[in-house]
């Protein structure tokens, strides 16, 4: 009797179960799709040559390559360049000051620590915005402006840099102090102890930032086309695209504005994909911690 | 006297002192800047190129030739004069922004008179303020009109606007005029009723008056035709062309967008001035602004740069440059010859915007604030309930065009005239600082005022504001109906008010 | 109000918990007003103080000190080079002589037209040879603005160099007396990759920030004090010039018509915040929510493809925004693929009005947030899930608790624990979510009465876009809009501190190492 019941249970726990996963796998495949369309419909409609502006379909009527082509004979190269300079330039020096930054505030304490962890939770409480004008006439006296503007990015990407420490020192906060005691008292300088015993176990957070510093560029159609403004030599890609929806120019340049964005999205999705791990291992170490 | 000696002052230095500047003077390479529309980046560049190699002052300019939207140029020059373009083109809305914004060198006397007589004086007036011409009038063509499916719309309803939104309802296709976000195609209505808003300026370019009527019966009307066709559901809004790929039967928009719009229904393109709407039994034919596109020069430090760019400013917005910008682009000419040209007369998006110039209204001078405060009529139409919803969104309108001066009630004005009411022109305003005011009067007889209160006539900034009537603060009697103050002698007067008496003593 | 002890506290009920440390949060804001006012008097009296204390030092070191500590509080650095510190002397001197080259150079002027931001705006001239216009620029006041803020920075840095300067001098006379050797250079040197170490570390981070984040903060703090905007550029057009606190009773004034239109800027601020809130709290939990179940819901064990399913979602994080919100605004559109979908599908009679109406455009853009947040959300809440140890659940499931229970008992606690600060952070985040809102409706729609000259104002700014719209619109209300950003950080702060007050525990931060 008990037996049968048991068994019944069992069954019944297992049917509940493959119900429960067929309706998760429905769920699943519903979210997947709501989430590529968007970026399907662009796709398709970079091969698009039938017309050049917006359309109501989605399926092009007319495949090619013209879009891509077109885009070549623009600035877009160009504009390419400016911005995976200015991508790569910032995730070096972006990554070695947040280390820095991170790395001091999770293992010394000093006298000003705390005053200083407390100055930057309070700046960066304003909104950054309201300061691109001033940055703007900084980086003109520096004559890092229009044409020359993507020392002018890198340098306010990377001069800020340091109030984004929290997730970095969340990650140092979770590595045991114990073994820098261990070799403080083997005689290792403050130096070495970063370079020998932190730095290897701080792969995932360094690639982290890495990646975050890589991808931000790429995205800044704001602050760019502030400083860029009336110099196509000085755009990043956000910047260009973005011109080409001007009323003037959309009709002309949608198709290829659709084609600069697929070509956008392929390096920096191909290398988050590569690098999906760390990411979730150094925002999950980091980021709730801090 | 003053007027007249600025004049004759002009006129000295136009016939006698002007072009005492050789041609070597001018002669040297300049580097440059210049910002055009995107379609015409190379054209300009080969334009530059032919006055380089034509030019008899020995000028050449390395010019760096960007694509500056027409639309973003303003707002760009605002950030920065410095880093704009030398040259640099732009649409007619921003000509106020950037004269207040010192983004605009005035044009000298001679290049002033040539393109005053070369141009369409409407234009040569969009340029102008005061009596001095501050851009080079590139185009003639920022109108707009109706483009339409004929597949959708028969022809003999493009007339009305109700049949029109009818059909659109029917065939599920959308109505496309972009009411929502644009002061510049929402004035359509209002100028259908005959509503106007009349700015004028002062030498400096400061607004000084305006005289605005979109709050009044007729404004009401024009609300009551846009509330028809903002609350369609077939109504978008949206002036762009390629709306016609996606579902649209009608829209309203420019000469820009010939090119996509035959590209997108080809044979089945119908091309006509708007349409009437009709309230109360009558027929009200939508208006349209005629604007259009200035090349402005930058305000230069040393006066032979500033001379060579006035030189290729004049050039690449003269005759030559027109036709070519004319038959490569098709962009409407200002220039009075090319506009008669063949080619230009039978343009077919060109006629269209010749069928709708009947209704249409020269752009002038509006306050760059204007455009923001208009845009949001289209919103507050389409929100409001019923008839004294349409009002208050007049009203609203109204009291943010008033709050654009800052009103002191407390100064009081003299407005006076010299040989009477009638003469328009000779009326002159003067503040009373301290209700106090001195005045000197030349002739007997010779000047004429009221006191008034500045809330009805202007501000202490110099703004004034024309509404219906003007209040004055002290009745003088029967025998003075038109209550004036009459200077019967000529002399030093002082003004001076205490509550309600107006003491008026001869120095 | 009664206070409960420990033991107390713990017998309430959740429910009764958060609403007895809410109620205890208010009633103690008198005493935490009246404690800041007694925190504030004691700061400055202890600044007093400290002046007092720091006055008397440098006095009695100056006294008590040798010709070369005499001789050092006029050449920086004497007392370093004549002791055989020539490294910190150097320095020292350097900087003296930079710091007295600039003031007399450049630093004195700008510092001297501080008050009156500029005199000279530009002229224009008649040039009656070349029949043109010139333009001679002379005062210019956001430059005098800058580099005088700039000037007193570099004072500051001064006078505390020329302090530490005076201290060591008494620090060397101390040691030298004691009979021990100072310092090398060398040792200097090698301290700076180990005991000083931090200083290495930070002195780049740190410059950066002053130089990119605390002085423009400064600078744009200072200008909501003046008249600065389009027409009044302080160079090309009309200098501008110190108004005081006109600005911000424009700002906080509720009578309308002060500039503002049918509305006052208060009222319409007050609009906006409220609506900066809600959405803030919406997108911050639905996506937490959602995207936890999602996370959920991958991680479950029996569900195979875990990769894919990750990467589909993880392509909104690598594809910029401007790209994809840009597109699927469209989408949205009154005559956008989705009405199209469903017109053709027969679903609807005319287009659903996603964009035009205000609660519909609310709506809209929350539901499309999710669609941006979930794969964070997702990416930081699976790791976390990993972490939450299996033989809780090992043991729940063995005292038959359902999947809900376990996770009302066990999941959520752990990760509203976890995630608190989190949580926080990404609330004040979305309140300055400004992507979202411009790229997929640029604030629309309109809200009439809230437009005014200084900005069209829709039902989904927020006051970050409003912000932004205020810098970049016709009049470029500068000024203005630095209000708007000072009462943001000033919202920010207040929200950070309450919620901080809140929160379970504020956790010690050295409780992970």
């Amino acid at each position: 009797m008990s037996e049968m019941q048991n068994s019944r249970r069992h069954m019944g726990l297992k049917a509940s179960r493959t119900l429960a996963n067929t309706a998760i796998y429905a769920f699943l495949i519903a979210i997947s799709i709501i989430w590529l369309i968007p970026f399907v419909c662009i796709f398709l409609q970079s091969f698009r040559v039938e017309s050049t502006h917006q359309v109501g379909y989605v399926i092009p009527q007319q495949w090619g390559f013209d879009n891509y082509i077109n885009l070549f004979q623009t600035d877009f190269p160009r504009w390419y360049m400016n911005t995976f300079i200015a991508a790569l330039v910032t995730a070096v020096f972006q990554t070695i000051i947040v280390l820095c930054m991170s790395y001091t505030l999770s293992r010394f304490r000093f006298k000003m620590r705390k005053p200083l962890m407390r100055l930057m939770l309070i700046l960066g409480m304003f909104p950054g915005m309201l300061t691109m004008i001033i940055l703007y006439r900084v980086l003109k006296d520096l004559g890092m402006t229009q044409a020359n503007s993507v020392p002018g990015l890198i340098l306010v990407y990377v001069a800020s840099s340091g109030m984004g420490y929290y997730v970095s020192k969340g990650f140092f906060d979770t590595i045991p102090k114990s073994l820098d005691e261990a070799a403080r008292v083997d005689g290792a300088t403050r130096f070495q102890v970063l370079k020998k015993i932190i730095l290897p176990l701080s792969k995932p957070i360094v690639i982290y930032t890495i990646l975050t510093a890589f991808m931000a560029p790429w995205g800044d159609f704001v602050f760019a086309r502030y400083i860029a403004f009336g110099a196509s030599a000085g755009k990043n890609v956000a910047v260009g695209l973005y011109d080409w929806l001007n009323k003037d120019q959309i009709s002309k340049c949608y198709t290829m504005f659709c084609a600069g964005g697929v070509l956008v999205a392929i390096p920096v999705t191909v290398l988050f994909m590569c690098l999906q791990k760390y990411y979730v291992e150094g925002v999950t170490g980091g980021a709730v911690k801090g | 006297m003053k007027k007249f000696l600025a004049m004759l002052l002009a006129a000295i230095m136009a016939f006698s002192m002007v072009g005492f500047a050789s041609a070597s003077e001018l002669a040297g390479t300049y580097d440059i800047t210049v910002w055009v529309a995107a379609e015409i980046v190379d054209l300009t560049k080969a334009q530059i190129e032919t006055y380089n190699q034509t030019n008899e002052l020995g000028i050449t300019f390395n010019a760096t030739v960007e694509a500056v939207s027409e639309a973003d140029a303003g707002t760009n020059m605002i950030v920065d004069v410095e880093a704009g373009g030398d040259l640099y083109c732009f649409a007619q809305d921003q000509f106020a922004r950037l004269v207040q914004a010192g983004a605009l060198a005035k044009l000298g006397v001679k290049a002033g008179e040539t393109v005053a007589a070369a141009n369409d004086p409407s234009v040569v007036a969009a340029a102008t303020v005061g009596d001095t011409l501050y851009a080079y009038p590139l185009t003639a063509d920022n109108g707009y009109f109706m483009y339409y499916d004929k597949t959708v719309i028969p022809e003999e309803h493009v007339d009305s606007l109700e049949a029109i939104i009818a059909d659109c309802e029917a065939a599920q296709k959308y109505f496309s005029f972009e009411m929502q976000t644009s002061a510049w195609y929402l004035a359509s209505f209002f100028f259908a009723t005959g509503c106007e808003s009349t700015w004028e300026t002062d030498a400096e370019g400061q607004f000084v008056s305006v005289k605005d009527t979109f709050n009044s019966p007729e404004g009401l009307i024009a609300a009551k035709g846009m509330e028809k066709l903002v609350k369609s559901p077939f109504h978008l809004s949206s002036s762009s062309g390629a709306e016609f790929s996606s579902n649209a039967a009608v829209v309203v928009t420019g000469i820009w967008d010939f090119e996509t719009v035959k590209g997108i229904l080809g044979d089945n393109m119908g091309v006509t001035d708007l349409p009437s709407f009709e309230v109360d039994g009558t027929s009200y034919h939508l208006g349209s602004f005629s604007g259009c596109k200035l090349m402005g020069v930058k305000p230069q430090v040393d006066p032979v740069r500033a001379a060579a760019l006035h030189q290729l400013a004049q050039y690449l917005t003269g005759e030559q440059c027109q036709t070519e910008r004319f038959n490569e682009r098709s962009w409407g000419p200002s220039n009075s010859a090319v506009q008669a040209s063949e080619a230009v007369q039978a343009n077919p998006g060109l006629a269209a915007l010749l069928m709708q110039s009947p209704y249409s209204v020269p752009q002038g001078q509006i306050h760059g604030s204007w455009w923001d405060i208009a845009k949001v009529i289209g919103d507050d139409v389409k929100a409001a309930a019923d008839e004294a919803g349409l009002q208050t969104a007049l009203d609203n309108y109204y009291d943010k065009i008033s709050a654009l001066f800052t009103l002191d009630t407390s100064a009081l004005l003299f407005v006076g005239a010299w040989n009477g009411w009638n003469n328009a022109d000779q009326e002159e305003t003067y503040y009373l600082k301290n209700n106090t005011l001195t005045l000197d009067v030349p002739e007997s007889d010779y000047m004429g005022g009221r006191i008034v209160n500045p809330g009805d006539w202007g501000t202490d900034k110099g703004f004034a504001q024309v509404t219906v009537g003007k209040e004055l603060i002290k009745d003088l009697g029967a025998d003075n109906p038109d209550n004036n103050i009459v200077f019967a002698e000529a002399g030093n007067y002082t003004i001076t008010i205490n509550g309600a008496d107006i003491n008026i003593i001869k120095n | 109000m009664k206070q409960y002890t420990d033991l107390e506290y713990l017998k309430l009920s959740k429910g009764q918990r958060l609403l007895y440390r809410i109620l205890s949060f208010l009633c103690a804001i008198p005493s935490k007003i009246g404690g800041l006012f007694g925190a504030l008097w004691r700061l400055i009296k202890g600044a007093g103080q400290a002046v007092a204390n720091e006055t008397r030092d440098i006095w009695l070191t100056f006294v008590n000190g040798d010709w070369k500590t005499k001789l050092s509080f006029l050449v920086m650095g004497f007392g370093n080079l004549a002791r055989g510190q020539i490294l910190r002397g150097l320095l020292f001197l350097l900087f003296e002589v930079v710091f007295i080259g600039y003031m007399i150079l450049a630093g004195g002027y700008w510092l001297s037209m501080l008050p009156s931001l500029g005199k000279v705006g530009p002229t224009e001239e008649y040039n009656m040879i070349f029949d043109t216009y010139v333009t001679t620029y002379n005062d210019n006041s956001f430059k005098i603005l800058l580099y005088g803020v700039l000037t007193i920075f570099f004072i500051i840095a001064f006078i505390y160099t020329w302090r530490v300067n005076v201290k060591q001098n008494q620090m060397a006379e101390k040691i030298l007396a004691t009979g021990k050797k100072l310092k090398s250079g060398k040792d200097d040197l090698r301290s700076l990759v180990d005991d000083q170490f931090h200083k290495t570390l930070l002195s780049l981070p740190l410059t950066g920030i002053i130089i990119f984040t605390v002085l423009p903060i400064v600078f744009m703090v200072l200008v909501a004090f003046t008249n600065y905007d389009g027409t009044h550029d302080g160079y090309y057009n009309n200098l501008f010039t110190w108004v005081g606190l006109d600005n911000f009773n424009t700002m906080l004034s509720w009578t309308a018509g002060t500039g503002s239109g049918t509305q006052s800027y208060a009222a319409t601020f007050g609009e906006i915040l409220s609506w900066t809130l809600i959405w803030a709290f919406f997108a911050t939990f639905t996506n937490y929510f959602l995207g936890m179940f999602v996370a959920m819901a991958i991680n479950k064990k029996g569900i195979n493809l875990k990769k894919l399913w990750r990467t589909i979602l993880v392509m909104t994080i690598a594809i910029p925004q401007f790209i994809s919100l840009l597109y699927v605004s469209k989408m949205f559109a009154k005559n956008g693929i989705v009405n199209g979908f469903l017109m053709s599908m027969g679903w609807i009679e005319q287009a659903l009005p996603f964009w035009e109406d205000p609660t519909w455009a609310r709506i809209t853009v929350i539901i499309i947030n999710i669609w941006i947040g979930i794969p964070y959300l997702m990416l930081i809440t699976t790791g976390i899930l990993m972490n939450i140890p299996q033989d809780l659940y090992e043991s729940a499931r063995i005292d038959g608790a359902n999947a809900w229970q376990q996770y009302t008992k066990i999941t959520l606690p752990y990760m509203l624990f976890v995630t608190g600060p989190y949580l926080l952070t990404s609330f004040t985040g979305n309140m300055n979510n400004f992507n979202v809102i411009y790229l997929l409706t640029g604030g629309a729609p309109t809200n009439p009465a809230a437009s005014s000259a200084a900005g069209t104002v829709g039902y989904t700014d927020l006051l970050i876009t409003w912000l932004f719209k205020i810098t970049t619109g016709a009049e470029s209300q500068y000024y203005l809009a630095s209000v708007v950003g000072i009462l943001v950080f000033v919202v920010v702060a207040v929200i950070s501190l309450v919620v901080y007050n809140l929160l379970p525990s504020i956790k010690n931060e050295e409780d992970f190492q």
